[in-house]
This record gives C-alpha cells, sequence and structure tokens, in this order.
C-alpha cells in the first residue's frame, strides 16, 4: 500500500521535474533517483533559505514554486547580477554544492515558496549517476567563465569608448590646467620650471592668461644652448611669439591638420575669450587613433630601423587592450600577442641580417618558454636560442662565433622594442644556447637521464620550444627526438611530475585563497605554471608535437580518452588566469608601473573571485591526474 | 476470543481479524502518545484524506484514504500511504494505523474527514484512535487572513497558494496539495508563535469560536 504512495507522490515530483531543463533530458533511472529523494519544504517570503554564512550547504534546491533571489554577498556587489531570481525548475546552489564549500550568493524566498531538496551526497551521487546532470553542473560553471568575460567586456569597452575620436572637441582632450609665465619673467626661472613640472614646452601669456608665445624643448638647443643666451634675459625674447592656437570647439583633427601643416607638435587650446585653457601635443592626439592589426602589421615589416619597431611595440600593447574591449578571449589575444611579437622579431633579424652575413649557415632562431608555447602576456623577457648545422668544410667555433655575434644585435634590438633581457641569461647571444642540433640533442638527452632539480627547471623552459625564424626542419627534427626520448624514460617523467605537484593551487581550507606575505596570489607561480607543467608532461608522455598549453591538451585529451567536457573546463580554468593576467598588467602599466602577475584576490569581485577558484580547482584537478598517472 | 478483542469495545458485526492484523493493531496500541508541545520543526504530523462516494455523510461511502507524512517541516514522496479500502478495509486501515501512529493528524474539513475514517476506523478494526485533528480549513483563514478571510473550499487555497496536484478527488493526489498547505500553515505559525500542535489546536478553537459569534 505504501508502495502505490510512493508510485504517485514520486511520479508526481518527476512530472513536475520533467518540465524543465536538465531534468527533461535526465536519464529515466536518475530521475527517479532524483524523484524519489527530493523532499518538499517551504520557505516564507523574506526567509534565508540558504546563505554564506550556514557554512558548506547541505542540500541542493530545486525551485518548485515561488520565487528565490540569489543576491551577491558581501560588499563587493558588482557583477551584472548583483542579484539574480529563480523561478520553478531553476535550482541552487551549483557551483558551491559541488565544489563542497560555503555559497558566495544568499539565496531568500522573495515570494512563499516550496522547494525540493536533496541532501549533497544525494547530490553528488546525482551528478555520478546521470552525465545530462553532470554537463548541466559543468556547463553552467562555464556559463560564469563566459559571464565574467562579457563583464570584462564591458568594463574595457566602456574605457574604450571613453578613448575619444579624432572628432572629439579639443576642450575635452584638454586635461591638465595650463602652466605659463609671464613674458618678463627670466628665461632660467622658465626653464627651471619645465625641468621641475617635466613640461614639454613652456607657455607664455599676458595678465589675462591671452597667448603670447611658446618656448618647447626642441628650441631649446638651437636658441639657447648653441646661441649661448642669456637666461637671465626675459623668455619673451627668446619664445616664439604668437603660437598656433586653435579654440577649444574645434577638432582633434583640426589639430592634427594644423600640426601637419606647420609642423608644430604642440598647439594651444583658447575659450572664446582667447584666455589659455591648455595645451594639446601631438602625442595626445596620436593616442586617439585607433590603431588595427592590419596598420600595426604593416608598420613592422615596413620598419627599417629599431625606432619605427619600437613604436610598432607600443601599438601592439595598445591593440592588445582594444582586442580585449572587442570581446576577444585569452585564447585569441595571447595569439595575436604573439602573432605580432612573432612578425617584430622576425623584422629584427631580417635588420641584423644586413650586418650580418650568415649566407651558407643552416640555422633556426627559437623561442623557448612562453614564447615558445604562445603564450606570450604583456611583460615577458626573452627567452631564445639557435639551432644550427654546421656546414661542411667549416670551422664549427668560426659560424659560432658568428652567429652569436649576430644573436646579440637581435637580442639588444628586441630589449630595445620593449623585451627585456632575460635575467637568467636564456638568450641566443649565450653561446650556451647557440648550439647545433646534435649539441641540443645532447643537452636534453643528459637532462632526461639526469633529472636533477635543474635539469627538470631547464627542461620546463627549454622543452617548450618553437621556430621563430629560419629552417623550421631543425625544430622538427629536434621535437621529434626529445618526444621519442622522454616517452621511453618514464622515470623522467615520473621526475617531471612530481616537479610540477610541488606548487599547489593556492586554495585555502579556511579562507578563499592562500595568500602570500604581501596579500597577493602570484598568477604565474601558482595559477598559470600548474597547468602549463601539466600539459607539458602529458604532451610529452602522448607524444604532442605542439608547444601550445590549450593544444598539448586537447590533443592529448583525445589521445588518453578524457571527455571533451572535463579537458574543456580546465582550458577555461587556464584562459581565465591568463585573462586575469592580462587585465592586470594592462591596468599596471596604463599606472606606469611595471607589469606583474601578482593578483590581490579581494580586489576581485564575487563572480571573478568565484571563477578563479574555479580555475584553481581545475588544476588541482589536472595535478590529481598527473599523481594518479605517475603514483606520486 | 482473543485479548485484543476483549480490550477492545466488542461490536457484533467486527470481522474477525487475522493474525497478522491483530500483531499489527497490538502494536500500534502500544506506541507512546505523541507530545504535541514538540517544535513544528521536531515533530512529525501525518496529512490525512479520504475519498468517498460523495459528501453526504449518511449515505456516502468511503473509497480510499491518503497520508503524508510531515516530518519536521518538510515531507518526502517516499513517505506516503495510499490504499483503496475495496477488497481488505481493514487490511488498509491497520496499515493506515500503522502509518499513522499516535498523530497528530491534519485533515481538510475534519467535520467530513474525521467522521468518514472514525466510523471506518470502528467499524473494520472496531478501534477509536484518539489522534490530535488539526483542521486546514479552519487554521489556514485563521493564519492567512490577508489571503482568504472566511471558510473556503480546498480548490480556493490552492489557488491561493498555487498548488497544483497530479490528481483532483484522488484521496493522495488532494493529500498532496493538503500536505504543501500544512506546510505553508506550519511556517506561519510558527512566525506567530504557534510552534507546535497544541498551539494550532488552540488557535483552531478560537478560530471557530469566533466564526460561531454573530
Amino acid at each position: 500500500m505504501t508502495a502505490a504512495a510512493q508510485e504517485l507522490l514520486v511520479g508526481a515530483s518527476a512530472d513536475f521535474l520533467r518540465r524543465f531543463s536538465p531534468f527533461n533530458r535526465m536519464e529515466p533511472e536518475a530521475l527517479d533517483f532524483l524523484a524519489q529523494r527530493a523532499v518538499l519544504a517551504f520557505h516564507p517570503r523574506g526567509s534565508a533559505i540558504l546563505t554564506p554564512e550556514m557554512g558548506q550547504p547541505r542540500h541542493f534546491f530545486i525551485v518548485q514554486r515561488g520565487k528565490i533571489q540569489a543576491q551577491q554577498w558581501g560588499a563587493t556587489t558588482v557583477t551584472e547580477y548583483a542579484s539574480m531570481t529563480l523561478g520553478p525548475g531553476e535550482c541552487f546552489p551549483i557551483g558551491a554544492i559541488s565544489a563542497q564549500r560555503p555559497s558566495t550568493n544568499a539565496y531568500i524566498a522573495v515570494e512563499d515558496s516550496f522547494c525540493f531538496q536533496i541532501s549533497s551526497d544525494q547530490f553528488l551521487e546525482l551528478m555520478q549517476m546521470s552525465p545530462v546532470f553532470h554537463l548541466f553542473c559543468t556547463q553552467y560553471i562555464a556559463s560564469l567563465l563566459n559571464q565574467s568575460r562579457q563583464q570584462l567586456q564591458t568594463s574595457f569597452a566602456q574605457r574604450a569608448a571613453e578613448q575619444q575620436t579624432m572628432t572629439t572637441q579639443l576642450g575635452q582632450l584638454v586635461k591638465k590646467a595650463p602652466v605659463f609665465v609671464a613674458p618678463e619673467t627670466p628665461t632660467r626661472r622658465a626653464l627651471e620650471e619645465m625641468a621641475a613640472q617635466h613640461l614639454g614646452c613652456m607657455i607664455v601669456a599676458d595678465d589675462d592668461q591671452r597667448p603670447l608665445g611658446i618656448l618647447t624643448q626642441s628650441d631649446l638647443l638651437p636658441r639657447v644652448v648653441l646661441a649661448g643666451f642669456d637666461l637671465s634675459l626675459p623668455i619673451s625674447e627668446v619664445m616664439t611669439a604668437n603660437p598656433h592656437q586653435l579654440p577649444a570647439t574645434a577638432s582633434a583633427y583640426d589639430a592634427a591638420l594644423e600640426m601637419a601643416t606647420h609642423g608644430v607638435r604642440h598647439l594651444l587650446v583658447i575659450d572664446s575669450d582667447g584666455r589659455l585653457k591648455g595645451v594639446v601635443s601631438e602625442r595626445d592626439l596620436f593616442s586617439l587613433q585607433r590603431i588595427s592589426l592590419r596598420q600595426i602589421r604593416a608598420g613592422i615589416e615596413s620598419a627599417h630601423d629599431v625606432e619605427s619597431l619600437q613604436r610598432a611595440s607600443r601599438d601592439i600593447r595598445q591593440l592588445a587592450l582594444n582586442l580585449i574591449a572587442q570581446g576577444i578571449g585569452a585564447e585569441q589575444l595571447t595569439q595575436f600577442i604573439s602573432a605580432l611579437n612573432d612578425a617584430l622579431t622576425r623584422r629584427i633579424i631580417d635588420l641584423a641580417l644586413y650586418t650580418h652575413n650568415l649566407y651558407g649557415i643552416d640555422y633556426a632562431w627559437v623561442a623557448f618558454g612562453s614564447e615558445g608555447r604562445h603564450e606570450q602576456t604583456l611583460s615577458t623577457d626573452q627567452d631564445n636560442g639557435i639551432i644550427w648545422q654546421c656546414p661542411e668544410m667549416e670551422d664549427a667555433s668560426q659560424v659560432r662565433r658568428r652567429l652569436v655575434a649576430f644573436a646579440r644585435e637581435v637580442n639588444e634590438n628586441l630589449a630595445n622594442c620593449g623585451f627585456p633581457l632575460c635575467k637568467g641569461n636564456i638568450m641566443a647571444s649565450n653561446p650556451e644556447l647557440c648550439l647545433t642540433l646534435e649539441e641540443w640533442k645532447g643537452r636534453f638527452g643528459d637532462w632526461i637521464r639526469e633529472p636533477d632539480p635543474q635539469a627538470l627547471l631547464n627542461a620546463s623552459i627549454f622543452f617548450d620550444f618553437r621556430v621563430l625564424y629560419g629552417n623550421e626542419r631543425l625544430g622538427d627534427q629536434l621535437r621529434q627526438w626529445l618526444n621519442r626520448t622522454a616517452k621511453m624514460n618514464s622515470a623522467f617523467l615520473r621526475m617531471m611530475a612530481s616537479n610540477a605537484l610541488q606548487v599547489v593551487p593556492p586554495l585555502g581550507r579556511i579562507r578563499d585563497f592562500v595568500v602570500e606575505d604581501d596579500g597577493t596570489i602570484d598568477l604565474k607561480k601558482s595559477g598559470a605554471r600548474l597547468f602549463v607543467d601539466a600539459a607539458r608532461i602529458i604532451a610529452l608522455r602522448t607524444g604532442v608535437e605542439s608547444s601550445s598549453t590549450v593544444q598539448r591538451l586537447r590533443q592529448s585529451a583525445v589521445r588518453l580518452g578524457v571527455p571533451t567536457e572535463e579537458v574543456a573546463a580546465i582550458i577555461d580554468g587556464f584562459h581565465f588566469i591568463q585573462l586575469l593576467r592580462l587585465r592586470s598588467q594592462h591596468l599596471e602599466t596604463e599606472h606606469d608601473s611595471p607589469g606583474d602577475n601578482r593578483l590581490d584576490p579581494d580586489k576581485l569581485n564575487e563572480l571573478d573571485r568565484r571563477i578563479l577558484k574555479e580555475a584553481f580547482r581545475q588544476a588541482r584537478k589536472l595535478q590529481l591526474r598527473l599523481k594518479l598517472d605517475y603514483q606520486l | 476470543m482473543n485479548w485484543l478483542t476483549r480490550l477492545l469495545p466488542t461490536r457484533g458485526d467486527t470481522p474477525a481479524l487475522d493474525d497478522e492484523l491483530r500483531t499489527r493493531l497490538q502494536a500500534w496500541q502500544a506506541l507512546a502518545e505523541p507530545d504535541l508541545g514538540r517544535p513544528h520543526f521536531e515533530a512529525a504530523y501525518t496529512v490525512l484524506n479520504t475519498e468517498a462516494t460523495g459528501l453526504d455523510l449518511d449515505k456516502d461511502t468511503m473509497l480510499a484514504v491518503g497520508a503524508i507524512r510531515v516530518d519536521g517541516g518538510r515531507f518526502s514522496p517516499a513517505d506516503g500511504y495510499y490504499a483503496p479500502l475495496s477488497g481488505q478495509p481493514a487490511a488498509a486501515l491497520a496499515g493506515l494505523l500503522h502509518f499513522v501512529g499516535k498523530g497528530p493528524v491534519v485533515v481538510f474539513n475534519t467535520g467530513f474527514n474525521r467522521v468518514m475514517l472514525e466510523r471506518a476506523l470502528a467499524t473494520h478494526l472496531d478501534v477509536a484512535p484518539t489522534w490530535q485533528w488539526l483542521d486546514l480549513r479552519v487554521l489556514l483563514p485563521a493564519l492567512f487572513p490577508e489571503r482568504i478571510d472566511r471558510p473556503a473550499r480546498l480548490a480556493d487555497w490552492m489557488r491561493a497558494f498555487s498548488i497544483e496536484t497530479f490528481q483532483r478527488h484522488h484521496a493522495l493526489g488532494d493529500c498532496w496539495a493538503i500536505a504543501q498547505l500544512f506546510l505553508a500553515a506550519q511556517s506561519r505559525a510558527m512566525a506567530q508563535g504557534a510552534a507546535h500542535a497544541r498551539a494550532l489546536g488552540d488557535l483552531e478553537r478560537a478560530r471557530r469560536q469566533l466564526w460561531r459569534q454573530p
């Protein structure tokens, strides 16, 4: 008799659930499992069903009737859904319960509501039992990633929109109040003022703030220094009188035209009464122009000196910012950066080849480390080397000397273009890294045979190589040899794995994140590298030839039979960390402090913090895989 | 004549009970009386509902009974009881007694359900349970006067809470809806300080008195 009742009531719950996704797609036995265990409870309007303070959620809820509001908890409610309303068929808390951590949202009944609930253990059981439900939960987490990305895009788009175009009125471009002196001011005082305030020019104006003249930095050499001008004389005697000026209502385009026509770099902006409002410089206008990929590319390829390449390098950074604003993800973004940096490096090599004759030498310029993986962020120093083959009848040491000399010029020019010289001297100009194919094989072979800590560290840098210029076949040969050799040495791979496992994801047991003394997380060391290291080992084991972390993960997953959605979640996690790195580097560089990989998790908004945790959890998953594979 | 029938008031038409049923009744009799002062979140209630041939107590007979246990403010589809009375009514009712225990019980409209059930229990098992009966027909207007402030039909209350059920006018189908109403009632009662079954009983009495006044 009880059985009859159960059947009816379970059937009723199942019928209800079947009206909603993902339950309507759920496997019959999984739905039955859920319907049998789903307990119904009532939550009066205004009551809290689940809050972060309740600790790890003990139940998973499915709204049966009513409205539940998910509210972001804590001070930082800046995401697009500071609150979100859940109705019948919707469930919560997916992220918290699957990760077995407190919810980051508070769930409040905003109407009298009924919710089905199952225990967290039953939830986990259901996840295991039902691929449909599992996918649903994974995709939910992925959609959070998406949301965060969109949010990031919006905030950058906003900034891009704030960036004015060439139609902007000059009045809006003027940021600072003008600095000016009276015409009778002694020149020395005016120059001291310029130096103290780092001004490109000094304006001379009368008591009514009407501009009378201008003295720019470029005037100093011919008019003051070389002319032996007496600095005690009034500035009016050395200034350019009747300076070029435009009304505040003129456009940036008008200003650019004026400058181009008269060959001046500064223009005075005046208001309708002819009073000085400020100065615009050529550089102010230049930064207004949107830089396109094609333009930069063309700029790089036609560059004939390091100066124009320096400009291109700055443009690449600007482009990266614009690309984020246009909604490009970390993967494409790093690829773009990488592609442009490649082009820049190639052009630098081309230029160096004008002065260094390498004719007849078979060589390849290779990039190591992040550049070798196509994963350059904005602040990476150089890691490069050369693979070469000694031509017959030639003296190897002679050839090496020529190559090293050439490499030195390339390294220096790269440094001039914003790729700092490598502190560890991992550069092609280091004779130790300008090796023949056989020498590289010998070097790599030593590390594999005797994997001491230094060898393992080396492997983690040098095994991620890629040919940037020259004979690609040299790189292919080295890669194939390396994969074969590493695969045969399972002891080496095991050591690599054990080494990779020494850094763990900075997830705390009590607090969300384990931070370093300064309260930050190193997104490179304790973030991206966890993925990179694991991917390298898996790639060596499965013989994947790509040097990119994402490609390594994707391709080896196919070979190892890892489900696509599982590897996709890991890759999402990696991309998210990369995106945070890029973002922080952007923000950092805009404040003119050196870009680095440090992130204060407290400064993240709630959603990003949550996703970052999820990303670290994916790293942990990847590490777990290594642990199992190598029984560590 | 066994000991049980000696204990129970005898009636000429009580059918002879088989051993199994007798054992069940015996176990039921031996249950402790519930503590009516336990707060709702710790207490178990049984929501009962009968299905009859009609609504006339004199003419109509009971067809089936449905029951759902509300334990600690929630209920599970695994915790229900349903039995038609055709066939083996004694067994069906003994099962019900076993399921309900010593109460308290919740119905929508005691006037009909209580009479139907007590009559059936007396007829087939010769027992008269001393359950505390709680009537949602009276309690709901007392607790949710802003929704309906008068005696109303089950359908009206279901609409007021937009509660649906898998089958109306089915003993268990309606019971499912009533159980959901009871969850809401418990929660509101709790907020008003009527934290246990006894307090609900007081509330019900007060409301009945109020209705009796002109």
